[in-house]
């Protein structure tokens, strides 16, 4: 038994010890990756777009902290950081000698002059709320930047590690849309528009390692049968964010290719209006939490390769709870909360759904039909994109609707009333208060816990599944993530195996 | 001929004049706004009211209008709000995709489509006059994207011959370029020699039954001077007309097939920039399409004269 367990133990340190070293990557080459959407612009700084992160994000720009491929804080510019017991002040030392592509150096002054950029009153900025809690920026010299904060934020690290806090340099900066300069392992090469956009190896990468490629292309292809043929074709090398989980199965039949299935932060969620009846009774919402079969409506619109959720929080992002058992799929439960509700013969609701999302189109008929076995018939609208934003989104006329939230630490949504699903909750506010307030790891994990709960119990959302990360691939590349934990498409550590 | 110009040149004045007004006044009104889909949905309100305020989006709707054409009749282009680029520097780089696929795609469709109509006009009714008619038939229930995906698979997924899609530009690579066109134009090209295939056939028809063709006949002319020189210049006026419209709905209508085949074309261009409330691209490419439509028309005009000796330009 001693001798079985001795093996044992060595397989287990063995093994993925062995599987490093049996991968020495390789240099060189030249990788597509295919991508559905052309960002609007290259500048992560002046938009929140997630399709500017996939493309920017770590390959080109950098921000202090970076998120790795585990979902943890990593030393980006900055080489690591101490933060003060009462958790307020932030003391980064930035790595010395890096250089943007233009041959500008990146030192303290420029971070600082980076945060002041994002603050300012007329900051493009999509979250200047980062900036804004800042309250000190002092540079004592120029590899140490230090960071006094108004309030105590548990999430600071993460927002400066989003690409609304990369690095830009000082001179150079306007035409980042365009022509984007960074410190990162690529340097931009040309954006040929409608088509793709090129980077290059950045020969004075502060990492003399990385990164492995020679080029990196991002080639924007929408419709999901023409990415496959092109990967086919060999006219791309990677499909990098695929929306329609059914050409996965397809390419995986076939040996040339890979698929990699992981988790990505992006909540599917049938918004519910919380202000428009019946919907703000929340005996109606648990109902319709009840009635929904999470597990077959992931079966049946992403094939079984997103992860069900019960809250609004992806299992990949820490602190994550597992609440999908809080309500569980049970019809007569359902039927019971509507008629507690005054609603024993059901009712008819309407539910808008955006196009430019497959899933959320094919989980709106699923959930159609879910909610007509309890007596809720739903009328299903298809919407475009830009009438969603404005007239569910923005003007919050809708009942119920299906979108995906890909930003990760997004749960604070829940503590404005007039987003757009509009829920109200002092004891929600409360919570997350006290978690973004909370000095030690333990009591952020407990109320960012509570948070989770407590929109699970309000039912606010119908909490759907997170959308996996699935990527097709050639065979022979290799070292690309697996999950997603931050928009990124990182091609950093990638390499070819050939 | 000089009336006949300055009559159609303020046709096309004021013809640009109302779809101008139109287009500006629908964008206007339709749902959706610029600065939410670049910021996105996380994005606070007051970066909201900044971008707006910086894409002049939050002036009344007469200056704006009034700043769009002034910048147009100075010859001053808007920047994309997608692409950051003047727009129509943007218009210029999608026409060199946009405007060789449309008129290989009239090529292909004239190649096959005059041969076969003659050839069924000469064999009425006979085997072959049926089997012309069935290619049409199948060729106009097809839609070209389906065909553009079989080619595809075809070709590229399996032959390995061309690439699945995408443009390489003419500068860097002229051969490849017109290659990543072949396929597309192709699909585009054989849907419509299905139209243009029958009209010739019946137009043709037409033709042969006039009495000039029996006198020809009759003069002892071979038949192969009788169909070509004499009977196919006048039933050409119709396929012409058919022929100016087909390329005039080309230039916009190859949405489908340039998102089958990735190409970066104005079809597409037009497609995304309406996604994403690219207000200043979709108004001067809309404007671009009805003159490019009008125009052609003028050509068609121009061309009838030439066939037919008989039309004079007043």
């Amino acid at each position: 038994m001693k001798r079985l367990l001795a093996i044992a133990l060595v397989l287990v340190f063995a093994v993925p010890f062995s599987a490093f070293a049996a991968e020495t990557p390789k240099k060189g080459g030249s990788l597509i990756v295919c991508v559905g959407d052309e960002p609007p612009g290259l500048d992560p700084t002046a938009s929140a777009s997630a399709a500017i992160d996939r493309v920017v994000y770590a390959n080109l720009f950098e921000g202090l902290v970076k998120v790795d491929r585990n979902g943890r804080l990593v030393p980006g510019l900055a080489l690591g950081w101490e933060i003060s017991p009462d958790a307020k002040t932030y003391t980064f030392r930035l790595r010395q000698g890096v250089r943007f592509h233009n041959g500008e150096p990146f030192n303290a002054p420029v971070a600082k002059w980076n945060l002041e950029r994002g603050a300012a009153a007329d900051t493009k900025n999509a979250h200047p709320e980062f900036f804004r809690q800042i309250e000190k920026i002092e540079t004592p010299d120029d590899a140490t930047l230090r960071l006094t904060l108004k309030e105590v934020n548990a999430l600071f690290l993460f927002q400066m590690a989003e690409g609304d806090a990369v690095m830009l340099p000082m001179k150079g900066w306007e035409d980042t849309a365009a022509r984007p300069i960074g410190t990162g392992p690529f340097r931009f090469i040309e954006w040929r528009r409608g088509d793709s956009v090129v980077l290059e190896r950045n020969p004075n990468y502060w990492n003399p390692a990385l990164p492995h490629l020679d080029r990196l292309t991002f080639r924007f292809i929408k419709d999901p049968s023409a990415q496959v043929a092109a990967l086919k074709a060999g006219d791309v090398d990677v499909l990098g964010w695929i929306l329609a989980p059914e050409i996965a199965r397809g390419i995986a039949r076939d040996q040339r290719f890979k698929i990699l299935s992981g988790s990505s932060t992006s909540e599917v969620i049938m918004s519910t209006n919380n202000k428009a009846k019946p919907f703000d009774n929340k005996l109606v919402r648990q109902a319709m939490a009840h009635a929904i079969d999470r597990k077959t409506v992931n079966e049946l619109v992403m094939l079984g390769y997103g992860t069900p959720i019960g809250s609004h929080w992806p299992p990949i992002t820490p602190y994550y709870v597992d609440l999908t058992k809080k309500f569980p799929y049970d019809p007569k439960k359902a039927k019971e909360l509507l008629a507690q509700a005054g609603y024993p013969n059901g009712f008819s609701a309407r539910i808008q759904l955006p196009a430019i999302y497959p899933y959320a189109q094919k989980a709106g008929e699923v959930i159609a039909d879910m909610l007509g076995r309890v007596g809720i018939k739903l009328k299903i609208e298809i919407v475009e994109w830009g009438f969603w934003l404005d007239r569910i989104f923005k003007q919050k006329d809708f009942e119920l609707s299906m979108i995906g939230h890909a930003e990760a630490w997004d749960i604070g949504i829940y503590a404005n009333p007039n987003y757009y699903f509009q829920y109200d909750s002092a004891e929600f506010r409360d919570a997350y208060q006290k978690a973004l307030r909370a000095a030690s790891e333990a009591e952020k994990a407990k109320w960012f816990a509570r948070c989770q709960e407590i929109v699970a119990e309000d039912a606010v959302n119908g909490f759907l599944f997170v959308s996996p990360s699935l990527s097709a691939m050639k065979a022979e590349v290799m070292n690309w993530w697996k999950d997603y934990p931050t928009i990124a498409l990182d091609a950093t550590e990638v390499w070819w195996n050939k | 001929m000089l009336r006949y110009f300055l009559t159609k040149l303020a046709t096309l004045v004021l013809l640009l004049f109302l779809v101008s007004l139109t287009v500006f006044t629908v964008l206007f009104v339709l749902p959706g706004d610029p600065a939410q889909i670049i910021l996105g949905i996380h994005a606070t309100p007051e970066s909201l009211a900044l971008l707006r305020a910086d894409l002049g989006l939050d002036r009344p709707f007469f200056a704006q209008y009034a700043e769009w054409v002034g910048n147009l009749l100075q010859g001053k282009s808007a920047l994309s709000i997608h692409y950051k680029m003047p727009v129509f520097e943007l218009v210029a780089s999608r026409l060199a995709v946009t405007g060789p696929l449309a008129l290989l795609a009239m090529v292909f469709a004239v190649a096959f489509a005059l041969p076969l109509g003659i050839y069924a006009a000469r064999h009425q009714n006979r085997p072959q006059d049926l089997a012309v008619m069935a290619f049409t038939q199948a060729g106009l229930a097809t839609p070209e994207f389906w065909l553009g995906i079989l080619l595809v698979l075809l070709f590229s997924v399996e032959l390995n011959w061309f690439a699945a899609g995408g443009f390489p530009g003419w500068g860097a690579d002229a051969w490849g370029s017109l290659k990543a066109l072949l396929l597309p134009a192709f699909a585009l090209g054989i849907i419509r020699a299905a139209i243009l295939a029958r009209l010739t056939r019946s137009s043709m028809l037409d033709v042969l039954r006039e009495d000039y063709i029996r006198t020809a006949r009759a003069k002892g002319l071979r038949e192969r001077t009788v169909i070509y020189v004499h009977a196919l210049r006048n039933a050409l006026i119709p396929v012409l007309t058919i022929l100016g419209l087909q390329l005039g709905q080309l230039l916009a209508g190859a949405i489908i097939i340039e998102n089958v085949f990735f190409l970066p074309g104005l079809g597409r261009l037009v497609f995304t920039a309406i996604g994403m409330r690219d207000l200043p691209v979709v108004r001067d490419v809309v404007l671009l399409m009805a003159a490019a439509v009008v125009f052609v028309n003028f050509l068609v005009d121009i061309a009838y004269a030439a066939v037919d000796p008989r039309i004079e330009l007043h």
